[in-house]
């Protein structure tokens, strides 16, 4: 006996199923496709350098804001924004700021200042992502008004290094952007 | 990759391993008598509407699913953080940083008598607007860089990528400038740009230049 071809096969189930046929077909490319999508989805949910964009971005913004809240003290509530500030920092940074909280609050209490800064620019220069380390440029505007005086505005290029504590970013150093010294490191 | 094309190429390749489920049906033996028996009229009816539910039903949560995972995976890949390739795509950073630091210093960096190399460096460095106001601010500095013995050198003391898609980047840039006139002695001030670079074949040029 001839053996049973494979378009034998599948005219006699045509023939005779033409619907089943159809349907188990569907079936197929119906799950042909979910695969394809489950496989896309799961690249994409897993997908490394994603998740470190997204880090990338909590870090500026954290930053940013850092920098903002670092420049911004209002002799008017000293505490509140000087708990701010503390809030906002983390390691040797924090120390620094806690340590010389009491002689600061009362320069700014006899100068009566009220600074406000802006964020103009800022960007990622570096993230170390498992380590919870990042660095950040921000151009900032800081205007200061004093009793009297008319408010200037300060344009400063600031350098900082964030440290993720607990899930959050905080500013572990800050400082301008030297001018002249050419040994960028 | 748009949703539909996707599905597109999904119905493709399903097809092709529909072809390869039919050629493996060879070797089983009694599978024509299977079909055959399924049509046998005292098949109870029940049985076979259960099947035909079922298979429909099968169906239409398979596409159902797979629908809803290519939504989802679209959703992940145009997140606004995944369309930044600032640092997660390391070389490309580099490369717009390094492009868009030199051009910079060689555009801001002129000597009393070399004002036309510089004006010459900057028409092949910057496009678009930055150009225009490049060429409208250097033909007002020209005649008295001659004049005055002025010497300009710029150098990028620190840059980084704001943003970064396919050909389009913003950066950062923090300048030093140190002028000297005549014999005087040098001043060195600092400067902040928000560069907007576009990249040209394989190298990045400056667009638009905004003072910070």
């Amino acid at each position: 006996m001839p053996r049973t071809r494979p378009h034998h096969l599948l005219r006699a189930a045509l023939v005779a199923r033409p619907l089943l046929v159809a349907a188990l077909a569907l079936l197929l490319v119906a799950g042909g496709f979910a695969a394809r999508s489950g496989v896309s989805w799961y690249r994409a949910a897993h997908d490394d350098s994603a998740a470190y964009a997204v880090e990338r971005d909590n870090a500026l913004s954290a930053g940013e804001q850092s920098v903002q809240n670092l420049n911004t003290l209002d002799h008017n509530s000293l505490e509140r924004g000087l708990d701010l500030w503390e809030s906002s920092t983390t390691g040797e940074l924090h120390s620094q700021l806690v340590a010389g909280r009491a002689k600061f609050e009362e320069q700014v209490r006899q100068a009566k200042t009220v600074s406000t800064a802006k964020v103009l620019s800022g960007a990622v220069t570096e993230l170390d992502d498992r380590a919870g380390r990042a660095r950040v440029l921000i151009a900032l505007r800081v205007t200061v008004r004093a009793p009297g005086g008319e408010a200037s505005d300060k344009d400063s290029r600031m350098l900082g290094e964030l440290t993720r504590t607990e899930g959050h970013w905080k500013l572990s150093a800050l400082g301008q952007a030297p001018v002249g010294d050419t040994s960028a490191d | 990759m748009s949703v539909w094309e996707g599905i597109g190429r999904v119905v493709k390749v399903a097809e092709g391993e529909a072809v390869t489920t039919e050629t493996e049906a060879v070797g089983e033996s009694g599978a024509v008598e299977e079909s055959g028996d399924t049509d046998a009229p005292d098949r109870p009816p029940a049985r076979s509407r259960r099947r035909r539910f079922l298979l429909g039903g099968v169906t239409v949560v398979l596409v159902l699913a797979g629908a809803g995972l290519l939504v989802k995976a679209q959703e992940l890949r145009a997140a606004p953080a995944a369309a930044n390739h600032a640092l997660t795509d390391t070389e490309a950073t580099t490369r717009v940083n390094g492009d868009v630091s030199s051009a910079l210093a060689k555009i801001f960096s002129y000597t009393p008598d070399g004002t036309g190399a510089t004006g010459r460096s900057a028409r092949e460095l910057l496009g678009g607007r930055a150009a225009r106001q490049y060429t409208q601010l250097f033909a007002q500095v020209r005649e008295r860089v001659a004049e005055q013995r002025v010497t300009l050198t710029t150098q990028s003391v620190r840059s980084g990528v704001v943003s970064l898609d396919g050909d389009s980047a913003q950066v950062l840039v923090f300048l030093d400038q140190t002028a000297r006139r005549g014999d005087h002695k040098p001043v060195t001030s600092a400067a902040q740009l928000s560069v907007t670079a576009r990249l040209r074949g394989d190298h990045w040029q400056i667009v638009d230049i905004k003072a910070r």
